[in-house]
C-alpha cells in the first residue's frame, strides 16, 4: 500500500441530523503520524464530524479521504476495515459483556483478528487495570475503567488512525493524567490521532496542531509553539464578552 | 395426590415446558437483538409443519422425513429473512419501530395463517413422528416423540447458548443487541447480523413446529396458541435475557400442567393470564426481570 | 360550543344527509347489510383510534372490548331476558368495566409491556368464552339472540330498513362524541401525553388517570358496537376475539390514518365493501384477510400516515386536522 502524506483529508464536509446540517462545509487534514486536537463549544459539530467520518450518520456532501483513498461512500464497516477507528464519547460499550469478551470481540474484522494477540497484549500492558478485571461486566465498570476499555476496544480494531471523542469526559484529574500518559504512549508509535477535547491543558499537552470548531466550521487553526496564549483560547470559547 | 398422578403431571409439564422454551427463546432472541416482537413467530411454526408434511407425508410428495425436515427448515428460514427484509428493516430508524413492527408482523402472521388455509385447507394434518413408539419416563408412559422433545430442547438451547457466548457471530449478535452504535464502530455489519438473528429464530420456530406437528394436529392456527404462551413467558422472564426466558418457560410449563390437574383444562389458561396480570401489578418488570429499555 | 357554518360543517352535514338517503336509493338487502357492517366496524375502528392514535397507548385489546360487548349483550338479552336495547347499552358498560380491569396494569406499564398485556387480556377473554361453553356456547358460538323492536316494529322487515338507521345513528353519535372528545381539553392532554410524557407530567397532567379514562371511553363505544353487532346478526362466535378480527379492524385504523377519527370511518366503509365483496367469490373467503394483511403492510411501509396522506395536500391536511 502506498504511503500517502495525509492520513485524513476532509474537504467541505456537510452533515447533520434529520433535515438540518450541523456541519456547514468543514475542511481539515491530519498528516501521517500527526496528532490533532479539535476543540470548541459544545453543539458546534465536533462529535457530528467524527460521526460523519465513521458513518454513524451519513454525510450530506463533501469529500473524505483516508490514506489517499476516498471513503465518503464507504460503509461503517468498511471504515473500520480500513483502520480508521472512532472511539465515541461516553461509550456504554456492551453492558452485559465481560472485559475480555469485549476486547476479543472488538477484533472483529479480518485484519484485526490477524493482529488480535499482539494488540491484546499491548492493551493489557497499557491499561493493567483491565487485565485485573478481565471477568467483570462492562456495566459494573467505573467511568475511568470504561474509558480505558473504550480506548482498548479501539486499539483492538487494529487502528491505522484513532479518533478519540472526549476521552477524559467526567474523569478526576488523577485519572486524566493516567489517560493522557496512555494516549501519549499510543502516539509515540506514530499513530495519527484526532482528539476532541474540552480540557485545553490536556489537549495542548498531547497534540501537534489544533483546530477551533465554531458553528459547524473550522474557525481557526493553531500550531503548537505559536504564540497563542491561554487567554486567547478562552476568548475563542466565550466570544467577545469574555475578552472585554 | 398419588405418586403416579404426580409423575404424570410432572412429565406432561416437562413436555409443555420444552416446547415453550424452544418457541419462546426464538422470540426472545429477536427481542433482545432487534428490540422488536415478531408476532409471525408462531405462524413460522405452522408453515414448517405444513412444509414438512407436504414433503414427507404419503398424501404429499411421500419423501423421506429427513428431506421434509430439511426443506421445511430451509423454507421457514427464508420466510424469516423475508420478514426481516420486507417488513422490519424499513422501520429501523423509526421512533415507533416497536409499535409498527407489532402491526406488520401481525399482518405477516395473518398472511401466513390464511395462506396456509388456502393451500392446505382447514382439515387436520399430522406429521409422522421422527421416532415412533413409546418410552417410560419417570414412571409415566409417553410417546417417543415427546421424549425426543424433552431431550432435544435443552440440547438445542445449550447449542444456542454456546453459539451466542463463544462464537464470533454469536458475540456480535449480543453486542448489536446491547449497543448497536458501538457495534457498528468495531466493524460489525449490524444489518447482516439482524438477518442472521431472524434466520436463527425462524429455524428454532420451524424445528419446534416439526417436533410438535406429530404430537398435536396441524391446523392453520397451529402456531397461535404457542405464540401467545411465548409472549406470556417473555413477560414472566422479564424481557431482559434469553436465560430468564428459558427459566420462565420451564416454570410456566410445569405450572400449567399442575393447574390443569387441579382446576381442569378449561380454567387453567385463564388462571395463567390472571396470574400474569397480578404479577405485573406487583412487579411491572416481570417475575425474573430487571428494568430494561 | 357554537356551530360554525363553514364549508367543513356543511360538508359533514351533507354527508350525514347522504347517509340518511342511502336506503331510499339502495333497496338491495345485501348491500344494506354491507353498510350496516361497515358502520359497526367504523365505530370499533374510530374508537380504537382514540386510544391507539390520540393517546398513543399500545392497546391491542380493543377488539376484546368489542367482543365483550358482543357477549355481554347477547348473554343478558338471551339468558336474563333483558330488553335488547338496554342489553346493547349494557354491552358498552361491560366493555368499559373490562377496560378498568385492563387499565390496572396498563397505566403503570411502558411500551412493549402494554402490547403484551393487552394481547394477553384478549386471549384471556377468548379462553373464558371458550371454556364456559355451557353459558357461552363455546366454540359453537352463541345463537338465537333476541333482537330489537320498537313499538312492535320488527327491524328485519322492509329489507333491514330499520337496522340501517340504528347502525347509522349509532355511528354518527359515536363519531361525533369521539371527535368532540379528541378536540376537547381532555383530547389535547392525551395528545400531549403521547408526544412527550415527561413534559405532560410536569405540566400536571395525571397520566395514569387520563390513560384510564381513554381506555374506558374508547371501550364503551367498542362494546356498544359489539352489542349492536349481536342483536343484529343474532349470533356470536369466539371468532370476534381472533387475530383475524384484530387485524381487520387494525387495518381500518391504519389505512384511514391514526389520530383522525374520520379516517378509520372512511377506511371501514371501503374495506368492508372490498373484503365482503371478495368473500362472495369461491375460495376467496380467506383471501380477503390476506388482502387486508397486505394492505396493512403497504400502508405502513409507504404511507405511514394513512391513505389520507396520499391525497392532495389540502385534503390531506383537512383529514389529518
Amino acid at each position: 500500500m502506498s504511503e500517502a502524506a495525509l492520513a485524513l483529508d476532509i474537504r467541505d464536509l456537510r452533515a447533520g441530523y434529520d433535515s438540518y446540517d450541523v456541519l456547514h462545509g468543514m475542511s481539515l487534514h491530519v498528516a501521517n503520524g500527526e496528532r490533532i486536537g479539535l476543540f470548541g463549544p459544545n453543539g458546534h459539530g465536533k462529535t457530528t464530524l467524527l460521526n460523519a467520518i465513521s458513518k454513524v450518520i451519513r454525510p450530506n456532501g463533501g469529500s473524505v479521504s483516508f490514506m489517499g483513498e476516498p471513503i465518503a461512500a464507504v460503509s461503517a464497516r468498511g471504515i473500520v476495515e480500513r483502520g480508521l477507528i472512532h472511539v465515541p464519547q461516553a461509550n456504554r460499550l456492551f453492558p452485559d459483556m465481560e472485559i475480555m469478551e469485549t476486547l476479543e470481540l472488538a477484533a472483529f474484522t479480518r485484519r484485526a483478528r490477524a493482529e488480535r494477540k499482539t494488540n491484546l497484549d499491548y492493551v493489557l500492558k497499557l491499561f493493567p487495570r483491565l487485565a485485573e478485571r478481565r471477568r467483570q461486566q462492562c456495566k459494573t465498570l467505573s467511568g475511568g475503567e470504561r474509558q480505558m476499555l473504550s480506548i482498548g476496544v479501539g486499539l483492538m480494531c487494529a487502528p491505522r488512525m484513532l479518533m478519540l471523542d472526549e476521552p477524559t469526559l467526567g474523569l478526576s484529574p488523577k485519572l486524566k493524567e493516567e489517560l493522557a500518559a496512555a494516549i501519549a504512549g499510543i502516539g509515540t508509535r506514530g499513530m495519527p490521532m484526532l482528539i476532541v477535547e474540552q480540557d485545553i491543558a490536556f489537549v495542548l499537552s498531547l497534540v501537534d496542531r489544533m483546530y477551533f470548531v465554531d458553528h459547524g466550521e473550522i474557525a481557526r487553526e493553531i500550531h503548537r509553539g505559536s504564540d497563542v496564549d491561554h487567554q486567547e483560547i478562552m476568548d475563542m470559547y466565550f466570544g467577545e464578552r469574555a475578552a472585554s | 395426590m398419588t405418586l403416579d398422578a404426580l409423575s404424570t403431571v410432572l412429565v406432561s409439564g416437562i413436555v409443555l415446558a420444552s416446547v415453550y422454551a424452544l418457541i419462546a427463546s426464538g422470540l426472545s432472541l429477536v427481542w433482545t437483538t432487534l428490540g422488536i416482537f415478531n408476532f409471525a413467530h408462531g405462524a413460522l411454526m405452522t408453515l414448517a409443519a405444513y412444509l414438512a408434511w407436504t414433503v414427507s407425508d404419503a398424501a404429499g410428495l411421500g419423501l423421506w422425513l429427513g428431506a421434509g425436515i430439511a426443506i421445511a427448515v430451509a423454507g421457514v428460514v427464508a420466510a424469516g429473512v423475508l420478514i426481516e427484509r420486507l417488513i422490519v428493516r424499513p422501520f429501523y430508524d423509526h421512533r415507533d419501530i416497536l409499535l409498527i413492527t407489532v402491526m406488520t408482523t401481525l399482518a405477516a402472521m395473518i398472511f401466513i395463517e390464511k395462506g396456509s388455509q388456502l393451500i392446505w385447507g382447514a382439515r387436520l394434518k399430522q406429521l409422522r413422528p421422527v421416532v415412533p413408539g413409546q418410552v417410560n419416563f419417570l414412571g409415566t408412559t409417553i410417546s417417543a416423540q415427546e421424549a425426543l422433545i424433552i431431550a432435544l430442547a435443552p440440547l438445542l438451547l445449550g447449542l444456542l447458548f454456546l453459539f451466542l457466548r463463544n462464537s464470533r457471530i454469536g458475540r456480535g449478535i449480543r453486542a448489536v443487541g446491547q449497543n448497536p452504535n458501538a457495534a457498528k464502530l468495531i466493524g460489525i455489519d449490524v444489518s447482516r447480523l439482524f438477518i442472521i438473528t431472524f434466520a436463527l429464530s425462524a429455524a428454532l420456530a420451524g424445528l419446534t413446529g416439526i417436533l410438535l406437528g406429530s404430537v398435536r394436529m396441524v391446523t392453520p392456527a397451529f402456531g397461535a396458541e404457542p405464540l401467545v404462551k411465548a409472549l406470556i413467558i417473555v413477560i414472566f422472564g422479564g424481557l431482559g435475557s434469553l436465560g430468564g426466558t428459558i427459566v420462565a418457560a420451564y416454570l410456566l410449563g410445569l405450572l400449567e400442567a399442575f393447574l390443569i390437574f387441579f382446576i381442569g383444562i378449561y380454567w387453567a389458561p385463564s388462571m395463567i393470564f390472571v396470574l400474569l396480570i397480578l404479577i405485573l401489578l406487583v412487579r411491572p418488570q416481570g417475575l425474573l426481570g430487571k428494568v430494561v429499555r | 360550543m357554537p356551530v360554525k357554518l363553514d364549508a367543513r360543517s356543511l360538508g359533514l352535514a351533507a354527508l350525514v344527509v347522504v347517509g340518511l338517503l342511502v336506503p331510499f336509493v339502495v333497496q338491495d338487502t345485501y348491500v344494506r347489510h354491507l353498510f350496516i357492517m361497515a358502520f359497526i366496524y367504523a365505530v370499533v375502528a374510530s374508537s380504537w383510534d382514540l386510544s391507539l392514535g390520540y393517546a398513543g397507548i399500545f392497546n391491542f385489546g380493543h377488539v376484546a372490548f368489542f367482543g365483550i360487548g358482543v357477549y355481554a349483550t347477547g348473554l343478558t338479552a338471551k339468558l336474563l331476558g333483558l330488553d335488547p336495547w338496554l342489553a346493547m347499552m349494557f354491552g358498552g358498560v361491560a366493555a368499559s368495566a373490562a377496560a378498568v380491569l385492563v387499565a390496572l396494569p396498563v397505566v403503570r406499564l411502558q411500551g412493549v409491556y402494554v402490547v403484551l398485556v393487552t394481547f394477553a387480556f384478549s386471549q384471556l377473554v377468548l379462553q373464558v368464552v371458550i371454556s364456559q361453553s355451557a353459558v357461552t356456547g363455546g366454540t359453537q358460538g352463541l345463537i338465537r339472540v333476541p333482537t330489537i323492536e320498537l313499538f312492535g316494529y320488527n327491524f328485519l322487515r322492509d329489507f333491514k330498513f330499520g337496522y340501517y338507521y340504528v347502525a347509522f345513528g349509532m355511528m354518527v353519535v359515536a363519531v361525533a362524541c369521539l371527535r368532540w372528545l379528541a378536540r376537547s381539553d381532555f383530547g389535547l392532554s392525551i395528545m400531549a401525553m403521547r408526544d412527550n410524557e415527561d413534559y405532560a407530567a410536569s405540566r400536571g397532567i395525571p397520566i395514569a388517570l387520563q390513560r384510564l379514562k381513554v381506555l374506558v371511553f374508547s371501550a364503551f363505544f367498542a362494546g356498544l358496537a359489539g352489542g349492536f353487532f349481536v342483536v343484529y346478526l343474532r349470533v356470536a362466535s369466539p371468532e370476534v376475539f381472533s387475530f383475524s378480527t384484530t387485524s381487520l379492524i387494525l387495518s381500518m385504523v391504519l389505512v384511514g390514518g391514526t389520530s383522525t377519527i374520520y379516517g378509520p370511518v372512511i377506511a371501514a366503509l371501503v374495506l368492508t365493501f372490498v373484503s365482503e365483496g371478495l368473500a362472495n367469490f369461491e375460495g376467496l373467503a380467506e383471501g380477503r384477510f390476506i388482502l387486508v394483511a397486505v394492505a396493512m403492510i403497504v400502508v405502513l411501509v409507504f404511507l405511514p400516515k394513512g391513505l389520507a396522506s396520499a391525497l392532495p395536500k389540502r385534503w390531506g391536511q383537512r383529514a389529518a386536522e
